[in-house]
């Protein structure tokens, strides 16, 4: 099964290629934006390009396995989704704004 | 992986109990679905049962000491955050049940046969301590935490899975015992997966340079969700790096044993140096955390993993036991360090069970820390001396701020008035200074 990858045919680079820009461009945000929503969406992405990845690699080794474990992504999203976006409604209440950078009461 | 189904069904019950707001009788319920799990746990493999012939969790020897150890760890927890929750009767159910699901993760993550499993550990154990990081919701401060524990936490997801996906590019499998067989050090596909799973499990257990979350995260959250996220989640992220880094991956060492020389002498040396500067209970907590998970990290170097399990058990029933006498405290509506000034003298008891946890963080003999961090030291000798010697650094500066807090817990202090103990924190603080005072003695076996 050692098969050695530094020879991905032509289409599979393209899609590890797609597959990394879209994790440093999620990465990118998460680090410079200051809305929480569009931090969320960052993560959201990061995870995607995870997924996109999988599935390439999968096709690459033809296995199912890694399609699977994009399901398992899929679900763990959701449930980060959900929980999320409880926690930013919470701050929202107690600090009237989703400023990530108004959230700095705690240092040393 | 039964003792997971009882954990399962036990946090369901509970978290239905607690909604009719029964404080007692969830409890009992809790400990006693607990105290199952660890009788069940440690008859583990002794009896034929259906699941544990699902080959995706199976506890060897050595992860099994873990599991033992958190599912102890977990029942001193519920135990010890009784008194606050009981007042804070709204969210009894949250913390019932959330703890316990908590603790299902952490035994996916410490029994993970291969890579699917191992995510969902780690997702299982993080995400209910988003929400209980943040359960006080009128506070501003928890709300803080909560989201700086969330987002930094999810990242850390990401860039885990990223490195899972890298990994499974170059060897098509994710499967554990078929990964160390086939992993190829020498493919750089492979080397930057493991880089960004070392990455993500610095993260989670808080050691440097990813440690900058667990101050501020300790701090804003209350004191057993503190105890929950410096035990439980370090002993299972330790029990995980530990696994891949000590066996599956063993074949790349060449090229992470320079990064574990970063992430444990950057540990030791911040999380004491920052310490020595902290006001606030809590947060020196986080750094003496930050300081031990580099002591545990040095296990990786000598590969002696039972001494790893004799340190974590000193260093969690210490932490369990300091935080616990934070809970008693309470009432002063602060962690700050000028209300433990004298609490030697206004209530004995807690003055001994404080002396003994922070003689062990310091590693002070005859405690637990001591013959741990003894014998961890005499492993990593032979191969790394260097290591030892600015270990052996940082033991004193971490042995001056030890003993600065005992001295502030025993000056005189004018007003004299008495302590009371709640009886479920008196028990909980007995067997937290027992452990630290006998652990060690496990050892011998």
């Amino acid at each position: 099964m050692t098969a050695d990858v530094n020879n991905i045919g032509t289409s599979l680079d393209f899609f590890v290629i797609v597959a990394i820009a879209l994790f440093v461009i999620g990465a990118f945000g998460v680090l410079t934006r200051k809305n929480m929503i569009v931090l969320l969406m960052c993560i959201e992405l990061m995870l995607n390009s995870v997924n996109l990845l999988l599935v390439t690699f999968s096709k690459y080794h033809g296995a199912a396995d890694a399609q699977v474990f994009v399901f398992f992504i899929v679900v763990v999203a959701a449930a980060e989704a959900t929980v999320g976006l409880s926690i930013l409604i919470m701050a929202y209440r107690n600090r009237k704004s989703i400023d990530i950078e108004l959230f700095n009461k705690l240092k040393d | 992986m039964d003792a997971l189904i009882v954990i399962f069904i036990t946090a369901l019950i509970g978290l239905f109990v607690g909604m009719m707001k029964k404080p007692n009788l969830t409890l009992s319920i809790s400990v006693l679905g607990q105290s199952a799990a660890l009788v069940i746990m440690s008859y583990y493999g002794k009896y034929d049962s259906t699941f544990n012939e699902f080959e995706g969790i199976g506890f060897d020897a050595f992860h099994w000491l873990f599991a033992e150890l958190v599912i102890g760890l977990s029942l001193l927890i519920t135990i010890s955050g009784f008194h606050y929750f009981k007042k804070e009767i709204d969210h009894l159910a949250d913390y019932y049940g959330l703890l316990l699901f908590s603790l299902c993760g952490a035994l996916v993550l410490i029994g993970s046969s291969n890579f699917f499993m191992f995510f969902l550990g780690v997702e299982i154990l993080s995400i209910p301590v988003y929400v209980l990081v943040g359960i006080k919701k009128q506070n501003i401060l928890s709300s803080e935490a909560s989201i700086k524990y969330f987002f930094t936490g999810s990242f850390a997801t990401a860039i885990l899975l990223f490195g899972i996906a890298f990994v499974y590019g170059a060897t098509g499998t994710f499967d554990f015992s078929s990964l160390q067989l086939i992993f190829d050090a020498s493919s750089p596909m492979a080397i930057i997966g493991i880089l960004f799973i070392f990455a993500a499990l610095l993260f989670k257990i808080g050691a440097v340079p990813f440690h900058f979350w667990s101050p501020d995260v300790y701090e804003g959250s209350p004191d057993a969700v503190t105890a929950h996220m410096g035990t439980v989640v370090k002993v299972a992220g330790m029990a995980a790096i530990v696994t891949l880094f000590g066996h599956i991956f063993s074949a790349a060492s060449g090229i992470v044993v320079p990064l574990f020389y970063v992430a444990t002498i950057g540990s030791l040396f911040l999380g004491y140096l920052s310490a020595l500067k902290q006001t606030n209970f809590r947060r020196l907590i986080a750094y003496s955390g930050i300081s031990n998970t580099g002591f545990a990290m040095l296990t990786l170097f000598s590969g002696n993993y039972v001494s790893l399990w004799v340190f974590l058990l000193g260093y969690t029933a210490a932490t369990l036991g300091l935080l616990t006498i934070s809970q008693v405290l309470a009432k002063f509506n602060s962690s700050e360090i000028e209300n433990w000034k004298g609490i030697g003298y206004k209530n004995p008891f807690l003055g001994i069970v404080l002396l003994i946890c922070f003689l062990s963080l310091a590693g002070i003999p005859p405690m637990t820390g001591f013959f741990a961090k003894l014998i961890l030291l005499i492993n990593t000798y032979e191969q790394h001396p260097v290591m030892v010697y600015l270990t052996l650094l940082t033991s004193v500066i971490g042995a001056f701020l030890y003993v600065r807090f005992i001295l502030i817990a025993f000056a005189k202090d004018s007003n004299a008035e008495k302590i009371a103990i709640h009886p479920l924190h008196l028990v909980v603080l007995s067997i937290c200074a027992l452990t630290v005072l006998f652990g060690w003695t496990l050892i011998l076996f």
